[in-house]
C-alpha cells in the first residue's frame, strides 16, 4: 500500500503503458481466433507479428530504462532484426533537464557545498544528457571540465521497469519466467552498476591505466575527489561525435585510424583484461582534432570468466569447427546445447550456431576486414531475421554472457560499419 | 528566568522521549524547574510550542534561500523548487519531531493545527514568486484561477511533507523527485497552455456568433 502511494505518477503512466498493450495484446488474440472460426487454415504468425508489434510500439514509447531492457533482451536472438538495429543508436534515458534547485541541491547533498563554490566556473544549463543524467560544462584552475549529474530515483526506476516488462517479455520472447530470470538478473545487474557513480568513476580510471599504451586512444582525466555517487568530472575532451565527424568528409586513410583504435581498443580489452566497456554506442565517443579516439562513460563494463571465455574464443579463434565433437562440447559449455536435448536437436543446433558463429566471426578469418561491406551486413541482418522466426529459437539458450559481449561485438561492428573503416584484425588476439 | 529556547528544547525532548505530550503544563514545568508563569510568558498551549516550531522553520527555510547566489537569476518555478529542497533538507534535522507532530494529527485532509502558524507565512511567500512570475509573463494570469495558485502550492507543501516522511530511500531521494515532478508539473499547469487558447477561441465565437448564421449553418 505505501510504495503505491509513495511511487511518483510515472510508475502509474508507465503501468498504465503496459497495461493499454495487455489490451492490446488481449484484442489481437480475438481477432486472431475470430478469423479461425472462419479460416480454421490460419497460422498463427499473423497474431505472433500483430503481438510483436503492439509490444514493440509501447516500449518504443516508454523510452527509459524500459526500451533498453526490451532491447537487450532482443539480443538473445544473438544477431538483431534491421528494425531493432535503426532504433539501437537512440536508446535514451529521455527524461527533462533537472532543474537548477536540484542540480544545486544534489551538490551540497555530496559535498555540502554549491557548485559555484566548488568550481571557478559552472553552467547551471546542462549541454547535453548522458544515459542516466546530464552533462554541464565546469571550470577549475583554467581546465575545462565535464560535469554529469544524474537524475535520482534511476536505480528504482530499472528495478520497477523491469518487474513491469517481465510478463512481456515472456510472450514476445516464449521464454518461460525460469528461462528468462537468468536474463533479467543479468541485466538488472548491468544496469543498477551503471547507476553507481562511484564505481564508474574507479573503473574508468582503471580503464584508462590499463589502455594506455593503445595507439590514438585517449581517455579524459577523471577527479575523484569531485565525483560522487551522483556527481563525476572528469575533463572536457574536445572533439567531434561519430556523426559530425564523418559530416566532416574525413579521408579513408583518417577514418582506418580511428576504426583500428576502436578495434585495437575491443580487442584489448576482451582479451587482454577480460573485461569491455560494454557500452558501444556511438555517443560515448569522440573523435578528437589531433584524430585520436576519445573514450567516454564507463558505466556498463562486462566481465568474462573463464568458463565463458575459453569456449567461446576457441569456437571463432582456432580450428575447432574442424571438429565437431568438440565443437559440441564448446557449445554445451555455453549451454548453447543443452543436457536433454535429443541428437536430431544437437545435430540441429550444432549446425545452426556454427553457421551463425563462423558468420560472426567473420572478420577474425582474415587479417584484415573491410567494415564497409554492405554484403556482409545484410547477411548478418538476413540471418537474424531467419533466425528470429525459427520456432527452435524461441527457447532461451546460451549463457547470460552473451548478452552483453554480443551487444559489444554488434555495437563494435556497427560503428565500424558506419565509419566505412578498413582494420587489422589480428592486432590482439584471443589466448586460447 | 526560563527562556522560549529551553521550553521548547524541554517539550521537544519530552514528546519524543515519551511520544506523547506531557499530562499537563503544572508537571511539564516542575521537570523543568521553571514556574508555570514562565511558561505563560512564551507559550498558551503545548499546541502553541509546536506551531511556533514550524513557523520557525518554514521562515529559517525563506530566510536561507533568498541568500543563496543564484536566487535572484531562479524563475518563479526555480524559487519553489528551490524552497522545497532546502525545507526538506532542513527538516532533516528535525525528522523525529515532525513525524511525532504530524502523525498525530492522522491522515486527515484539512490542515493540520500545527502547521495554522506556517501555513500563512508559506502563502505570503508562494504569492510572492507567483506575482513575480505573472509580471514576468512566466505564469499566465487567468481570471479567478490565479489568484488560487497559492493553494495549489500549499497542497504541494502538504503533499511533499506527507511524501518525505514515509520515504525510506536513501538520503531521501525519492523526496527530491517527488518534489522535482510535482512543482514542474504544477507551474506546467500555470502556464500558458493549449487549454487558454482553446478558451479564448470559444469566447471569440461566442462574440461573434452572428457568424454562425451568416455561414448559413
Amino acid at each position: 500500500m505505501k510504495t503505491q502511494e509513495s511511487m511518483p505518477t510515472t510508475k502509474v503512466e508507465r503501468s498504465a503503458k503496459f497495461v493499454k498493450t495487455g489490451f492490446q495484446i488481449g484484442g489481437n488474440y480475438i481477432k486472431h481466433y475470430s478469423k479461425k472460426i472462419f479460416n480454421p487454415a490460419l497460422s498463427r504468425d499473423e497474431l505472433n507479428e500483430d503481438n510483436a508489434s503492439d509490444i514493440y510500439n509501447s516500449l518504443s514509447e516508454l523510452k527509459g530504462s524500459a526500451l533498453k531492457i526490451a532491447q537487450m533482451l532482443s539480443m538473445d536472438k544473438n544477431i538483431l532484426p534491421r528494425a531493432y538495429v535503426d532504433r539501437f543508436t537512440q536508446s535514451q534515458y529521455n527524461a527533462p533537464p533537472l532543474s537548477g534547485p536540484l542540480i544545486v541541491r544534489t551538490f551540497t547533498k555530496s559535498f555540502g557545498k554549491t557548485p559555484e563554490k566548488i568550481y571557478d566556473k559552472f553552467n547551471i544549463k546542462s549541454t547535453h544528457a548522458a544515459s542516466i543524467g546530464q552533462v554541464h560544462e565546469a571550470e577549475l584552475n583554467g581546465k575545462k571540465l565535464a560535469v554529469k549529474i544524474q537524475y535520482p530515483g534511476v536505480g528504482d526506476s530499472i528495478s520497477s521497469d523491469l518487474k513491469l516488462v517481465k510478463p512481456f517479455a515472456f510472450r514476445l520472447l516464449g521464454m518461460s519466467e525460469k528461462e528468462l530470470n537468468i536474463y533479467i538478473a543479468e541485466v538488472e545487474e548491468r544496469l543498477l552498476e551503471e547507476t553507481d557513480y562511484v564505481r564508474e568513476v574507479r573503473s574508468s580510471i582503471e580503464f584508462a591505466e590499463a589502455c594506455k599504451n593503445l595507439n590514438n586512444v585517449v581517455f579524459p582525466t577523471y577527479y575523484p575527489e569531485l565525483s560522487s555517487s551522483r556527481i563525476i568530472t572528469m575533463d572536457w575532451i574536445e572533439g567531434l561525435h561519430l556523426k559530425e565527424f564523418l559530416q566532416s568528409n574525413p579521408s579513408q586513410e583518417v577514418k582506418n585510424k580511428i576504426g583500428q583504435a576502436l578495434w585495437d581498443f575491443y580487442n584489448f580489452q576482451q582479451h587482454e583484461l577480460r573485461k569491455v566497456h560494454a557500452d558501444p554506442h556511438p555517443g560515448n565517443f569522440l573523435i578528437t582534432k589531433d584524430e585520436k579516439l576519445g573514450a567516454i562513460d564507463f558505466g556498463c563494463i562486462k566481465e568474462m570468466p573463464d568458463d565463458f571465455y575459453y569456449p567461446f574464443f576457441s569456437l571463432t579463434s582456432t580450428d575447432l569447427f574442424e571438429d565437431k565433437e568438440k565443437t559440441i562440447e564448446a557449445f554445451r559449455a555455453l549451454q548453447m546445447i543443452l543436457p536433454n536435448d535429443s541428437p536430431a536437436q544437437i545435430e540441429f543446433y550444432y549446425k545452426s550456431y556454427k553457421e551463425m558463429i563462423s558468420l560472426f566471426a567473420k572478420p577474425y578469418v582474415t587479417n584484415t576486414f573491410d567494415f564497409s561491406e554492405e554484403q556482409f551486413f545484410e547477411d548478418l541482418y538476413t540471418y537474424g531475421e531467419k533466425v528470429a522466426k525459427m520456432p527452435e529459437f524461441k527457447q532461451a539458450r546460451g549463457v547470460k554472457h552473451f548478452i552483453y559481449i554480443n551487444r559489444t561485438n554488434f555495437g563494435l561492428y556497427n560503428i565500424l560499419h558506419e565509419l566505412k573503416a578498413t582494420v587489422r584484425t589480428d592486432t590482439f588476439k584471443p589466448h586460447v | 528566568m526560563a527562556t522560549a529556547i529551553q521550553i521548547k528544547k524541554g517539550y521537544v525532548d519530552y514528546v519524543l522521549t515519551h511520544n506523547e505530550q506531557p499530562k499537563s503544563v503544572y508537571s511539564f514545568v516542575k521537570k523543568l524547574k521553571i514556574s508555570e508563569a514562565d511558561f505563560y510568558a512564551f507559550y498558551a498551549s503545548f499546541e502553541s510550542i509546536e506551531k511556533n516550531i514550524w513557523f520557525e522553520l518554514t521562515v529559517e527555510t525563506i530566510d536561507e534561500i533568498q541568500k543563496q547566489e543564484l536566487w535572484l537569476q531562479y524563475s518563479a518555478r526555480e524559487k519553489m523548487l528551490s524552497f522545497f529542497y532546502s525545507y526538506v533538507e532542513l527538516l532533516k534535522n528535525h525528522r523525529s519531531f515532525v513525524i511525532y507532530s504530524l502523525k498525530k494529527h492522522g491522515k486527515r485532509l484539512a490542515t493540520p493545527e500545527v502547521l495554522a502558524g506556517a501555513k500563512p507565512i508559506f502563502e505570503k511567500f508562494a504569492e510572492e514568486i507567483i506575482n513575480e512570475g505573472l509580471e514576468t509573463g512566466e505564469l499566465a494570469d487567468r481570471k479567478f484561477f490565479a489568484k488560487r495558485y497559492k493553494d495549489a502550492l500549499w497542497v504541494q507543501y502538504a503533499f511533499i511533507l506527507n511524501f518525505w516522511m514515509d520515504d525510506d530511500s536513501d538520503g531521501f531521494e525519492k523526496t527530491d523527485e517527488a518534489i522535482e515532478r510535482g512543482i514542474q508539473v504544477t507551474f506546467d499547469l500555470f502556464q500558458r497552455s493549449p487549454i487558454d487558447n482553446l478558451f479564448e477561441y470559444g469566447k471569440f465565437l461566442t462574440q461573434h456568433g452572428k457568424l454562425k448564421e451568416k455561414m448559413g449553418f
